[in-house]
């Protein structure tokens, strides 16, 4: 029941995400997702590449009913799937990590499950505006995005995070 | 075993992560022409860097086969000079007497050092050339930057000479072309320097002089560059002794030229 309940609002996320894709439009300046949340809550027990599959195809899907270009998101999501493990263990530990199979804030406590959505914002959006920029704006210009977006996407991602795990 | 499905679910990631790595760069690539110039660009800099890496490797494998064609370079240049300076002199003596028939006193012969000895006080040197090859005992073991000894005995195909860093060996050495001629030998204090010995006490011996083969002798080729003096010091206050730097690098040695003197046992059996 428990694991139903987080595909659907997994699949209402997406959704969220296209929606928010195709008419927010000051995209150019900040960019709002909550693609970091749905892979980092990804239950722990599947694997690296499962995790990197289920990544693939989400950013996939979202990316072909917004008006992104696809491919986009999957080329900064896999990453972090990738990721992920490391991730977690930086920042619960290793063992506490291993120990629970899914994250919540009521196991793992605010500050820490806050830090993990920070860091999974950072290498999402970091590889995201880099790809988006294509090399034709300017250093300062892109880190300025890629900031902004942090700062507005890792609230966002929490509120998510709390959606897909409740409890 | 553990270990190896560890390895093999580590690579099975990393091939995961490529694959999809290509297709989303692919699918980004024909969905946006800014991206498409963008990643175009990035794979052509990833390959020119590849194709940097690969040529060095290539050029790193293929330098031992260099060295031996510089070697072999090396070797007919110095031939070619020695005879030219053989026959600028006998050109001078021989200008006298109209005549003009010349020929190379040393028959050379390139060789490749196979083995060494650098720590002790009697050290060795083996040569991959050996009777069949013409090499004969007594020839001098020798390189455009100096002496490195003398060939002791022959094999069919391999020499053992003693080298210069033993103090068995005496070359008869010159301060500059017109200068003092000397014995110079080992003394056993480094690898890097040798000393003239038994120079007069009246002569002075200015320091940064070019110390060659004085040619008085039937085993080494005259005016083979050795070294540079060094400072001089008085031994049991009857003559100087002379440091002398040696131009030869002997830990970095490898090829040499054997020069085999034809007319050594007749010249020998005069001086008897």
């Amino acid at each position: 029941m428990k694991g139903w309940r987080f595909i659907l609002v997994y699949l209402i996320l997406m959704v969220v995400q296209s929606i928010i894709g195709n008419y927010f439009w000051l995209a150019r300046y900040v960019l709002i997702s909550v693609l970091p949340a749905l892979i980092l809550m990804l239950p722990l027990s599947y694997g690296s590449i499962v995790s990197m599959l289920i990544a693939f195809v989400t950013g996939l899907a979202v990316d072909f009913f917004s008006t992104g270009m696809v491919g986009l998101s999957s080329f900064a999501l896999v990453p972090l799937a990738l990721s992920r493990r490391l991730l977690d263990a930086l920042v619960f530990g290793d063992d506490q990590a291993s120990q629970e199979d899914e994250l919540s804030f009521q196991h793992f406590g605010a500050p820490k499950m806050l830090l993990s959505i920070l860091l999974s914002c950072v290498l999402y959006f970091a590889l995201y505006v880099w790809a988006d920029s294509a090399g034709t704006v300017g250093f300062w210009q892109a880190f300025l995005r890629f900031l902004l977006s942090v700062i507005v996407s890792t609230p966002v991602c929490a509120f998510a995070a709390r959606l897909l795990r409740p409890e | 075993m553990a270990r190896h499905a560890k390895t093999y679910a580590g690579l099975a990631v990393a091939a995961v992560f490529i694959i999809l790595e290509i297709a989303a760069l692919s699918m980004l690539k024909s969905s946006s022409v800014l991206q498409d110039t963008w990643i175009n660009r990035a794979s052509h800099r990833v390959m020119a860097w590849g194709w940097g890496r690969l040529s060095n490797v290539r050029n790193y494998l293929s330098l031992q086969q260099q060295n031996q064609i510089l070697a072999g370079r090396n070797y007919e240049l110095f031939k070619e000079l020695q005879n030219y300076k053989e026959m600028e002199k006998e050109l001078v003596a021989l200008s006298r007497l109209d005549s003009l028939g010349f020929r190379s006193r040393f028959n050379y012969i390139p060789a490749e050092i196979t083995a060494m000895g650098t720590n002790s006080r009697h050290n060795y040197i083996i040569l991959d050339k050996g009777r069949d090859e013409g090499v004969r005992a007594g020839s001098a073991i020798i390189t455009p930057n100096g002496v490195v000894g003398m060939v002791y005995s022959v094999d069919r195909h391999y020499s053992y000479g003693l080298s210069l860093l033993n103090d068995k060996i005496s070359v008869s050495a010159r301060i500059g072309r017109e200068g003092i001629v000397a014995p110079m030998s080992w003394d056993g204090r480094g690898t890097d320097r040798a000393v003239l010995r038994n120079i007069p006490l009246h002569l002075d011996v200015p320091q940064g002089d070019t110390v060659l083969t004085s040619g008085i002798s039937t085993v080494y080729p005259a005016d083979i560059p050795i070294g540079v003096t060094m400072g001089s010091r008085l031994v049991d206050g009857a003559v100087n002794i002379v440091d002398v730097k040696l131009f030869i690098d002997f830990s970095s040695l490898r090829y040499v030229i054997i020069a085999e003197n034809p007319d050594r046992e007749t010249i020998e059996e005069m001086e008897r």
